[in-house]
This record gives C-alpha cells, sequence and structure tokens, in this order.
C-alpha cells in the first residue's frame, strides 16, 4: 500500500512540476524585450562640470579644473547611429543662446531626452503654470533618470529673453540646476521650431504673447515622442514616456 | 485515479457556472459593459437605414467617414454647393448600441476648400468630439468614444461660422439602441429637416450662393427634407405595404426653424419624444427641436399617399417641407371607405329668394344707344350674370337649368321673359318638351340691363329676335 | 546632417545671385495702419513697406527649384518638413503630372517648403497682417472690405468646385497691382501659426485659456467677416509639414535700407 501510494504521488509531481517548468518558460518568453545594447558609447564628463554638458568620447582630464573625466551612463541603444533620421528636431540649423551665454545648435542636445516647453518670461497668466507643470514633472523623475534628461524652456520672445534674463529667471524659479536650460533663439529660428512643436503664439503686445501651452517629449535621437496639451493636465502620460525613453 | 477524476469534475463544473454568472450579470454601469470584438460600421445614404443591431453585445465600432464638398440640385433649375458627410445631405446614418465603443476616423478630402470637424449629439466629452476631429482638407483624424445613453442623435459640423457649415448641409443621425435592439418593425426610414439660405429668391434659377444674412434673419428660402426639394416624392417616395408597422428616423438639422413633422393621413402610435425613453402615443403632430430628432412609429392600415410635411404649412407647400409614403395592398373601406356619392346641395327651399346684392338698383349710366350696343353691353351682362347657369350658348343644363336657345317658352311671350327677369321664376314648367322644376332668383339689375340682356338673348342661338326697350321693360315692372 | 545643411544654405546664396527676373515680378506695398479680423480686440496693427510677388510661385518655378536644391525633392525631403502628401501630384522627382500646366500656382507643399524657397530668393513668406493688408483690396480700393460685392465674390470662389486647373493671372488684378490673393488657392503665410483657433468653434468665442496662454486678449473682431473667417479657420486648421491641394504660397521682400 504504501509504496503504491509513493510510485503514484511521484508520478504527479513529475507532471507538476514539469508544467510548472513550462509555464515558467513561457512566461519568461514573453516578457519585455528591453534589450540594453550597453556596449557601443561610452561617454565622459567632468565630475564638476565645468564646462557644463559638454562630455568627451574618451578617458582624459577636464581641461578646467584639471580632474579625470568620469564615465557617464548614457541613454544607451538611442545614439547607435551618427545619422540624424528624418523625424528629428536636429535637421533644424537655428542656431540658440542657452542661460550661460552659450551659442548652440538644437543638435548639441542629442544624447538626452528632452522635454521642451515654449514661454516667455515677461508671462503673467499661464506660463507660471506651464512652469509649474514642468517642475511637477521633473520632480516625478527619480534620480537615476534624470542624468538623462535635459528640460529645455525655450522663448518665444527671444528680444526680451536675452540669456541674462533667461539666467535671472532660471534663478528666480530655482531652475538653475544642470538639468534646465534656456534657450534664446533668433525670431525665425523660434518660428521655425514652434512649428515642428506644432505650437501657435502670437505678439498681441511688445512683452505679452497669447501661445498653446504644450509640453513636448522628444527622444535622445530628437524625435517627438509625445506631447501633452493644456495647463494643470495629469502628466502621467508624459513621465511614463519620460521614463521609458530615459532608464 | 478516482479522486483525480472527482477532483477535475468538481473543477470543471465550477468553471462552467462562473461562466454563466458573467452573462446573466445587468450590466448597469453602462461605462464598464465590456467591448467584444471590432465591427465595422456600416453606412447608409438617406433614406435607408443600415441593419438593426438586434441582440449582438457591444463591440468597438470603426466609424470611417469623408466629407465632400459638391454641388447639387436643390430643385429643378437652382444649384447649390452642398458640405456632406458621406456625399449626402443629410449625411451617412450611423447605427451603434448602447456601449459600443466607437473609433470614429474623419476623413476631408483633399478637393475640398476648407476644414472641418464633427460634433455628435450622442458623445458625451467636450465639443462632442470637434476638438479632436478639426480636420484640413487632404487630412484626417480619429478619436474614440463610448456610446453611454440610448437614443436619437443628431450630429453637425462645427467649424466657424457654425450656422453656415450647418445650413451648408452638414448634419445628420446617429442612433444609439438600448441593450437587444429597438423592438423590430417592418420598414424603417431616415428623414432629416432642413432650412437653406440662398442669394436668390425660392425658385430663382442658377447656382445660388449661400446667404449669411437671410440666416441671420432666420428667413429661410427652402425648407425641405433630406437636402433637396422632392428628394421625397414621386419615384423616390418612401414605401410600405398595408399591414406593415413604419419607423420613421426624423432628425432636424435646422440651422435654425422647428418642425411640426405630421404625416396627412396617418397617426403616430408612438413617438419616442425628442429620440429618448419617454413615449408618446396617438400624435398627430410632433415637435422637433432644430438640432434634435424623434423616433414615430405607425401602422399603415390602408393603401394610398401619405403626405409627410412640416405643419407650418407654408413651408410644405411654398417652401418644399413635403414627402411622399406610397403605400400599396388591399383597400380596407371600414377604416377608410374613399368617396361615396356625391349629389347637388341647395340650401335655399322653394320661396324666391334675393340675390345677396344690395336692395337699390343703380340705373346705368350710359344707356345703349344703338343695337349693337344693346347687343355689346346685353352680352357683357349675359356672360356676367346668367352665363352660369345657363351656359355660353344659352344650352342650359339638362335636368336643372333650361335652355335660352331656341326656347319655345322664351319666344312664346316676350312680357312674361321680362317678368322672369325681373321677379324671378319658380315651379314647374315645360321647355322644347322637357319639364324643369327648378328656382330662378329675381336679377337686381337695371331696366337698361334688361333690355340689353334680353334683346341679346332674343337674337342669339336661333330665337325670334325681338327687340326689348327699357320702356316695355318698364311697363311689365309697373303691372 | 551637418554637412548636408550647411551645404543647402551655400547653395541657396549660389543660387539668389544668379536667379534672374524675380524683382521685376513684385510691386511695392506701401505700408499703413489698419485693424485686421483676427488680433487683439481691435487693436490696429502697423504694416511696414514691403515688396509683394504679383502672382503666386508658379509650378514653373517650383521646379526649377527642386532641380537646383534636391533636398526638396519629393524623394528626398524629410519627414520633419514635409507630410506624405508633399508634391503627391508629381509624377517624379521632376516631372509633373501631364494634366497639370506649368502656369498653375504649385500646390502640396509644406510652410517647411515654401520657406525655403522665399529664403532662396533671398525673400521671405509674408506674415498674416501683410498678407491680409494686401488682400483687403479690390479692382479699385486699397481697403474693399466694407463693400458687400467684395465679400460676395470671395464667397463664391469658396463655393466654388475644384479651380486648382487655373492658371495663374486670371483674375483680376488688385489696386496694388497684385492678383490671385483671392480666387485661386490658399496661400501660406509665416506665421500662420499665429491663429490660434483649436477647431471647436463654440468655444473660440469663449477664450479657452487652459489651452491658449492669454487667448482671452485675441479674438475675431467681426465675424460677420465671414469671408476673412475661413482663411483663418483654414490657417487653425493648418500644421507646418502638412501639404494641400488648395494651398500655394508667394514670397514678399523687405526694403533694403539703401535704395
Amino acid at each position: 500500500m504504501c509504496t503504491r501510494f509513493k510510485r503514484k504521488t511521484m508520478k504527479h509531481l513529475k507532471i507538476i512540476l514539469s508544467t510548472f517548468v513550462l509555464l515558467v518558460s513561457f512566461t519568461a518568453c514573453n516578457s519585455e524585450t528591453t534589450k540594453h545594447n550597453n556596449a557601443d558609447l561610452a561617454v565622459f564628463q567632468c565630475p564638476m562640470q565645468c564646462e557644463g554638458d559638454k562630455t568627451y568620447d574618451k578617458e582624459g582630464s577636464c581641461p578646467i579644473c584639471k580632474m579625470d573625466l568620469k564615465l557617464v551612463e548614457t541613454a544607451s541603444d538611442q545614439i547607435e547611429s551618427e545619422a540624424i533620421s528624418e523625424e528629428s528636431i536636429f535637421n533644424l540649423t537655428s542656431k540658440w543662446h542657452t542661460e550661460e551665454g552659450n551659442e548652440i545648435l538644437l543638435e548639441d542636445l542629442k544624447g538626452k531626452t528632452l522635454v521642451v516647453v515654449m514661454i516667455y518670461t515677461s508671462c503673467k497668466a499661464a506660463c507660471p503654470r506651464l512652469v509649474a507643470d514642468m517642475r511637477n514633472i521633473e520632480a516625478k523623475i527619480p534620480a537615476e533618470n534624470i542624468k538623462n534628461v535635459q528640460f529645455a524652456l525655450v522663448s518665444i520672445d527671444p528680444v526680451t529673453d536675452t540669456p541674462q534674463r533667461l539666467k535671472a529667471f532660471a534663478i528666480e524659479n530655482e531652475m538653475d540646476e544642470a538639468q534646465w536650460t534656456f534657450l534664446q533663439g533668433t525670431e525665425s529660428g523660434v518660428r521655425e521650431f514652434a512649428n515642428v512643436l506644432s505650437v501657435k503664439y502670437k505678439e498681441i503686445s511688445p512683452i505679452d504673447f497669447s501661445h498653446s501651452n504644450i509640453i513636448s517629449v522628444f527622444n535622445a535621437k530628437g524625435e517627438l515622442k509625445h506631447q501633452q496639451e493644456g495647463l494643470g493636465v495629469d502628466n502621467k502620460n508624459t513621465i511614463e514616456t519620460i521614463l521609458q525613453l530615459s532608464h | 485515479m478516482k479522486t483525480l477524476k472527482t477532483i477535475l469534475l468538481g473543477l470543471a463544473l465550477i468553471l462552467l457556472s462562473c461562466g454563466n454568472d458573467e452573462k446573466k450579470e445587468q450590466h448597469t454601469i453602462i461605462s464598464d459593459i465590456p467591448v467584444s470584438r471590432e465591427m465595422l460600421a456600416e453606412l447608409t445614404a438617406p433614406p435607408n437605414v443600415p441593419t438593426p443591431v438586434g441582440r449582438r453585445k457591444a463591440k468597438k465600432l470603426i466609424v470611417n467617414m469623408e466629407i465632400l464638398e459638391e454641388e447639387g440640385e436643390l430643385t429643378d433649375g437652382v444649384k447649390y454647393v452642398y458640405w456632406t458627410f458621406g456625399g449626402s445631405v443629410p449625411g451617412s446614418f450611423i447605427r451603434t448600441r448602447v456601449g459600443d465603443e466607437v473609433e470614429f476616423t474623419l476623413s476631408n478630402h483633399p478637393d475640398n476648400k476648407l476644414p472641418h470637424n464633427i460634433d455628435l449629439h450622442a458623445v458625451t466629452g467636450p465639443g462632442g468630439g470637434a476638438e479632436s476631429s478639426f480636420v484640413a482638407p487632404g487630412h484626417e483624424k480619429t478619436f474614440s468614444f463610448k456610446t453611454l445613453n440610448p437614443g436619437l442623435y443628431v450630429y453637425h459640423c462645427a467649424t466657424a461660422p457654425v450656422g453656415m457649415h450647418i445650413a451648408n448641409g452638414m448634419y445628420g443621425l446617429i442612433l444609439v439602441e438600448p441593450e437587444g435592439g429597438l423592438p423590430q418593425v417592418d420598414k424603417e426610414y431616415y428623414i432629416m429637416q432642413g432650412d437653406f439660405y440662398t442669394k436668390g429668391k425660392n425658385g430663382e434659377r442658377g447656382l445660388q450662393p449661400f446667404d449669411m444674412q437671410k440666416a441671420v434673419d432666420e428667413n429661410a428660402d427652402y425648407v425641405v427634407f433630406n437636402g433637396s426639394v422632392g428628394a421625397l416624392t414621386g419615384d423616390k417616395a418612401i414605401t410600405a405595404k398595408v399591414g406593415e408597422t413604419v419607423r420613421l428616423f426624423v432628425g432636424n438639422g435646422g440651422p435654425n426653424l422647428v418642425s411640426s413633422f405630421h404625416v396627412i393621413g396617418e397617426i403616430f402610435d408612438k413617438v419616442h419624444v425628442e429620440g429618448g425613453d419617454l413615449i408618446n402615443k396617438n400624435v398627430q403632430t410632433t415637435l422637433i427641436p432644430a438640432g434634435g430628432a424623434a423616433i414615430v412609429e405607425f401602422r399603415v392600415d390602408v393603401p394610398g399617399t401619405f403626405i409627410l410635411v412640416d405643419h407650418s404649412i407654408f413651408r410644405a407647400f411654398n417652401k418644399g417641407a413635403l414627402g411622399m409614403l406610397k403605400v400599396e395592398g388591399e383597400e380596407e373601406k371600414k377604416i377608410y371607405s374613399g368617396e361615396i356619392r356625391e349629389g347637388i346641395y341647395l340650401p335655399e327651399g322653394p320661396g324666391i329668394q334675393n340675390m345677396p346684392t344690395t336692395n337699390e338698383i343703380v340705373e346705368s349710366e350710359i344707356p345703349a344707344k344703338s343695337f349693337e350696343e344693346q347687343m355689346k353691353f346685353g352680352k357683357q351682362i349675359y356672360m356676367q350674370t346668367c352665363f352660369a347657369c345657363h351656359q355660353a350658348e344659352g344650352q342650359g343644363i339638362p335636368n336643372a337649368f333650361p335652355p335660352l336657345a331656341k326656347s319655345d317658352y322664351l319666344n312664346a311671350d316676350v312680357n312674361r321673359a321680362i317678368g322672369v327677369v325681373i321677379n324671378g321664376l319658380s315651379g314647374e314648367i315645360t321647355v322644347n318638351g322637357e319639364k324643369y322644376n327648378s328656382v330662378m332668383t329675381k336679377q337686381m339689375i337695371s331696366s337698361d340691363d334688361v333690355a340689353n340682356v334680353l334683346t341679346y338673348v332674343y337674337n342669339s342661338w336661333g330665337n325670334s329676335k325681338k327687340v326689348v326697350t327699357k320702356k316695355m321693360v318698364d311697363d311689365v315692372k309697373k303691372k | 546632417m551637418k554637412t548636408r545643411v550647411f551645404s543647402l544654405f551655400l547653395l541657396c546664396l549660389v543660387i539668389q545671385s544668379l536667379m534672374f527676373g524675380q524683382a521685376k515680378d513684385m510691386v511695392l506695398i506701401e505700408g499703413s495702419r489698419y485693424i485686421p479680423l483676427y488680433g487683439r480686440d481691435s487693436t490696429v496693427v502697423e504694416v511696414k513697406d514691403f515688396k509683394m510677388d504679383i502672382y503666386p510661385v508658379t509650378t514653373a518655378e517650383y521646379i526649377q527649384f527642386v532641380e537646383k536644391h534636391s533636398e526638396w525633392r519629393k524623394s528626398k525631403v524629410i519627414s520633419l518638413f514635409a507630410d506624405k502628401s508633399y508634391l503627391v501630384d508629381w509624377k517624379t522627382d521632376l516631372k509633373i503630372m501631364d494634366t497639370i500646366l506649368k502656369k498653375t500656382p504649385i500646390t502640396y507643399v509644406s510652410w517647411f517648403a515654401a520657406k525655403a524657397y522665399c529664403e532662396c530668393q533671398d525673400k521671405r513668406l509674408p506674415t498674416v497682417d501683410e498678407w491680409e493688408y494686401v488682400a483687403m483690396a479690390d479692382e479699385t480700393t486699397k481697403d474693399a472690405r466694407v463693400k458687400p460685392e467684395y465679400n460676395q465674390q470671395i464667397l463664391a470662389w469658396y463655393e466654388a468646385p475644384r479651380t486648382k486647373e487655373n492658371r495663374i493671372g486670371q483674375t483680376k488684378k488688385n489696386a496694388w497691382g497684385v492678383y490671385d490673393l483671392h480666387g485661386l488657392v490658399w496661400e501660406w503665410t509665416l506665421d500662420f501659426n499665429s491663429v490660434l483657433i483649436t477647431g471647436e468653434s463654440r468655444k473660440d468665442v469663449d477664450k479657452d485659456s487652459n489651452l491658449f496662454c492669454g487667448s482671452a486678449a485675441v479674438n475675431a473682431t467681426d465675424l460677420m467677416n465671414y469671408a476673412a473667417f475661413m482663411r483663418y479657420a483654414i490657417r487653425g486648421s493648418l500644421k507646418a509639414k502638412y501639404s494641400m491641394k488648395n494651398l500655394g504660397f508667394r514670397c514678399v521682400q523687405d526694403l533694403k535700407e539703401k535704395q
């Protein structure tokens, strides 16, 4: 009796075990295949960020403070090729100035997930809310992703919003850290950029503009991936997109 | 083995009963109704409607609607540029079920000049979809909505100026059937009223542009069913057979006017008031608000042509708000017999009655100076006064009014004839061998006129060619 | 990418010097002040003097442009700057359909393409205010907006069936000597995206300040001027990369300081 029972249980156990193994292997196969292509581009940067966001593609020392350059983790799989894709905003050739006074092309922002909004500093109505919306989004991104995200606030009033003014605005709004950048362009460059984002705006008076309230998210290649329209809108989807792009 | 079998059997039973429970569950929270699979919506042009939903489950319904701006005929000789959903005015009929998730794609044909969008009254969401569907020519936009409320709803374009887009024909109906579908009927049709405003007057030929001022003033030139005058008449009438139940989905696109919808010769057995749940019975004429709809149902019991109208009646007969329902089949004389008989109606009794004119006889100011003038004046008076009964050639009407042509009675006695004209005559007489028993009222005309008309009669149609003078008439009067 | 873009600039500079006859197809528009249909509560807008093309850019001229600038050819243009209907009625990169005449206005081009074309000629697209200013004129009057026939004529075009087959110069020139601002095709403007219309027009009257910062200040001044309103509606529905069958463009040029 005893032995017979034992054999039966063993048989049952085998069946159960084998089914279990099969199930596990199936689910493993179906899990998300987010492959990390870590091999390719290693990027180095001064740990004190003496040159701002500037990076080097090999080891060395910072020309300003002479510290060793540190390896920076990048949003790897997205900078595989040097070519700019058709969809990328880096195709725009307009010149911009940051709040630090540096002249850049949009392409210089390549490599990080970009979260962009268009505002102007003398705005009293919506822009403070848009800025707050940006801040809310930034707060929800965990530290390890922030390194891969660049928040850009582009001025639609390049005449008033000089780099100095932008810098003052940044400090006033506690957005002076590396992940925040403010851009002043030319009138034509700004109009072109706005059209890529489908942002509408109109000058009403020298310091007053009417504009649509849109926050746009681009991947590290400069391709538009998501837009959030309106003020105080639920930013769940925006954050999800940023997290996906920036891990 | 036995234990294993019992365990398996037990599991199977539990699973089956679980499944049954789910089916029996009442979906009281409509937004939670699950959708089973995808289905491409069947869109139809008026006056036809798609197949009823019946008992199908809620589905993901794919609707592809195209906007076309094209020229059409408003009425004979009058052309108009219509802006349409799906190429027809009203636009295609959309048939859904409560709980469906409709994936709506609005395409604006590249040949069109203007951007458009759509506001469906069945949508719960901002603008009824208008915000999410604003689309330039050569592009398309997709959005999705869940039908939460059953009913019959209007949809229309909401691009500025909204009134103009609607006035040019951009409206239609979307039906959301309740769970289980509407009760079955034999025939269903789609009718939508609209008002049109043209630069020219009603009927003015040519390509008529839209007139904004008239639209603002709510002064319509045309009020029509289904986009044009005669869209539902003649060959294009809707049809049914005796004994069938007919359901009409009636909408009113406006843009301005409210409709008083009535089918001449029929009574609506049931009216889904304003397209909602409230049912009214035995209704003759129902109000359909601009931007609203109603469902009317009735059984056709007798054959004939039943006219659909907006009972603000000048719109029906002068502006085109008229359609036809042609019913064929066996007659049902009990319900409607048609004409049974006809007869003559003379309200006066045997006594002589005066013609209801003034009692004064005005002596003619211009007496006839010659025979020719007598004939001329006499003929005039005859045609005015005597012709109706005695007819143009004096032939009279058999069994009613005696002839004056070759009349033996007339020619026998002139003074008697004069007396008849000035005093009237009743009772039986025999003229040319036929008996007549009627009433002739006395004629309130002057002596001159009596003389003239009798001269004319005597000198016409083979009579004795007597000449009657005023003096002769006066003499008879004095008697 | 960078090299490609810089070469575009170089080419433009070279071509600009080679292109002839452009200046004589333009007229001088004397600027002044006016109240546009769409703006801030009847605020007067000032338009400075400028020169405007008397005709919209033609298919023939655009063929010349893409011959020299291959990056704007149908097969090469990038999706950032043009959608799939860019030059859809052309057979190949350089050949148009046989049914299209060369003197027809070029259409099915995006804003980016139109902008590049004008820039290559040392010109630019007109602003909405400039375009509307010149378009206010009929044959005899510079501001014909109050004339009912002026509006009627424009509306008749909006209602007329397909007029793309029309050639340039078929309408009478207006008081400035400019042709075809009405009655031919819609035209791109430099700041078409300054028209803050959502398309949900019932709300557009209601100034949705959630979607548009400062929109309370900007509205249509005359809702009865619905001829102009429809132009604004079209502008509001466009995105810069769109191409449309009934949408072309023309260029304007700022006056040089030294004459």
